[in-house]
């Protein structure tokens, strides 16, 4: 079409830049194209259309898109993205997708069906990776958008993060997703949810998320390699089987429901702080761990709970034997000044332990003061802990606490106390 | 390299495998690092990598830049998978914290090139197949062409608009949804 180059060269050529005149964007193939548009904000990629002719119409087969992605900012309201994601949608036509993150903040209730057909859509599009955040403020809160309870079905699906969604039951169930890897829920509901389950499932995190309070729900993920398991509302989930564990993070935090309901309980093993009506039961045993029980094979572990939490310490009960654990991370839930039980019962069913970390100070991980010191080879070395060369105890200051925990560990033949170094930060 | 015809005695050491640029110049690679390249993988698993792979669109310069990525990366998953090395120094969560912001600060650090070799490298990532690779090097195209004007964009990267205005005003109401 020769008349295109009268008089339409545009101000671009005219004031290349003085270093490379090459125009390097255009020579790119037009899959590299379509995948940088993939990282712009959706509503950016589609404007590219008026650049040049080439690009007229790459926007359309993005490789991913990002739909209201603010980035910090407010989220949008659906109402401002529906004309938007419709025509998106239909134009793309039924161009792959590799990836989607859809971000939005208010919606009435008739958009609620409307954000979940375009979730489907999207699965049905063959994307990869799929990321739903909800912001929805009600009276100040921040509440949860409800997704249809409906299993998804893909092959192609490898990671799903959700943000502010709430989940009944159906939708747990991630047997239609085989290739499914990574899944992440960050203060998402589960309260009618019986079970999250998944066969291919690798990395799975569940941070500041709320669980049912009466019941609890079960994790089926027997090819999990890591969990983490942070600061949920009310009954603690419970772990099935994991055999190929390898880094656990658990944190119970004062909103767990498990507490024990008296203020000063002496009760140090729990067992009779447990008022829930149906813990565990596991099939066919007497075994009522709720989290060690699938967490025994993990090689790295932290479990951190806050006071007055029975359900670890109750799970001592059945202690089970952490065959390949390496190195275990604990707080002062582990050990109160007066009482060292539960560290005792849990080092003796750790018996290729390496290293401890006890964490003595806040809930937080940050500290004033480490204490470090290596484990030397000591005739008489309890036989539990032959494998164990490093303690390290992270604490704000030395207290009488934290020299209880040496006056033990010495005891314990873990370490001459004196041979323990104080780093300052 | 299992098959006898190989003469190379290196071979039978690890698995190694032989890179070779467009200016045959040769790099000699792990295969963990070479794998991060699905376009090599599958040659591998086709058994055609004797000999060395010819990579005819990738120059030497750009083929030391892309290995020193794989290394990087082929290193930072293998300590992922949980070798039980890496968690003996310090509490295992801030060496996952202290793990991740250095291959951050590494990506960062690769990503200061020119503009030429930026497209250089999107342009070996797309061929060699490199996911991580291609992620990072567009993300930085995307970023630097963000919130700009079209305007902007076409000075930036010299892109003549061959659109006639009875061709822009059709897509632009084609597109009027998109500017609502």
């Amino acid at each position: 079409m020769p008349p295109r180059q009268s008089g339409r060269k545009g101000k671009g050529a005219a004031a290349a830049p003085p270093q490379d005149d090459r125009d390097h964007i255009g020579a790119l193939p037009d899959d590299a194209l379509r995948h940088v548009l993939s990282f712009l904000p959706a509503q950016e990629a589609v404007r590219t259309w008026v650049l040049a002719r080439r690009w007229r119409h790459l926007w359309k087969a993005s490789t991913g898109l990002r739909i209201a992605c603010s980035n910090g900012a407010e989220a949008a309201s659906v109402k401002e993205l529906r004309e938007f994601v419709y025509h998106l949608l239909l134009l793309r036509g039924d161009s792959p997708l590799d990836t989607c993150e859809l971000e939005f903040g208010d919606m009435d209730e008739e958009d609620v069906p409307r954000v979940n057909l375009w979730l489907r859509h999207v699965v049905m599009r063959n994307v990869r990776v799929l990321e739903l955040s909800s912001y929805i403020w009600v009276d100040g809160c921040q509440a949860w958008f409800q997704l249809d309870d409906v299993p998804l079905v893909s092959q192609h699906l490898t990671t799903l993060k959700f943000c502010g969604v709430r989940f009944r039951s159906s939708l747990l169930d991630f047997s239609s997703c085989p290739a499914l890897e990574n899944l992440e829920f960050d203060y998402c509901v589960f309260s009618e949810a019986k079970k999250i389950s998944s066969e291919s499932l690798k990395h799975m995190s569940i941070t500041d998320s709320t669980f049912d309070r009466g019941s609890r729900i079960r994790i089926c993920t027997p090819n999990l390699v890591s969990p983490d398991l942070c600061d949920f509302w009310h009954r603690t989930p419970l772990l099935e089987s994991m055999p190929l564990l390898v880094k656990a993070f658990v944190r119970l935090n004062w909103a767990c429901g498990d507490e024990c309901p008296r203020a000063y309980c002496n009760d140090s093993n729990c067992e009779s702080c447990d008022i829930s009506d149906n813990i565990g039961d596991r099939i066919g045993t007497n075994n009522c761990c709720v989290l060690l029980q699938g967490l025994s094979k993990a090689k790295v572990l932290a479990l951190t709970s806050g006071p007055r939490k029975f359900i670890l310490k109750r799970d001592l009960k059945w202690c089970p034997t952490f065959s390949k654990l390496k190195t275990l991370l604990l707080n002062g839930y582990w050990c109160t000044p007066d009482d060292f039980r539960p560290l005792v019962c849990i080092l003796e069913h750790a018996p290729v332990l390496e290293k401890l970390i006890l964490q003595l100070s806040s809930e937080m991980p940050e500290h004033e003061v480490e204490i470090k010191g290596s484990v030397s080879p000591m005739e008489g070395s309890a036989a539990i802990l032959k494998h164990l060369r490093i303690v390290e105890i992270k604490c704000e200051g030395v207290n009488e606490k934290i020299l209880n925990v040496l006056i033990f560990l010495s005891a314990f033949n873990i370490r001459k106390p004196t041979c323990y170094t104080l780093l300052h930060f | 390299m299992a098959s006898a015809g190989s003469g190379d005695e290196k071979a039978a050491a690890a698995a190694m495998i032989t890179l070779i640029s467009s200016d045959n110049e040769k790099f000699e690679v792990t295969e963990a690092t070479a794998t991060l390249s699905q376009t090599i993988r599958h040659m591998i698993e086709d058994g055609c990598t004797d000999g060395g792979v010819p990579l005819p669109n990738v120059t030497s310069k750009i083929l030391a830049r892309v290995i020193e990525y794989c290394k990087k990366h082929a290193t930072a998953a293998a300590g992922e998978e949980g070798s039980s090395s890496s968690f003996s120094d310090a509490a295992f969560l801030e060496v996952d914290r202290a793990f991740l912001e250095e291959l951050e600060e590494f990506d960062d650090a690769f990503l200061e090139v020119d503009r030429a070799t930026l497209f250089d490298l999107i342009l070996a990532a797309n061929y060699l197949d490199i996911k991580g690779l291609l992620n990072l090097t567009c993300q930085k195209v995307a970023d630097s062409v963000k919130g700009k004007t079209p305007e902007q964009i076409r000075e930036m990267y010299n892109i003549v608009n061959d659109l006639t205005p009875e061709e822009e005003a059709e897509i632009r109401r084609e597109t009027q949804w998109a500017f609502e």
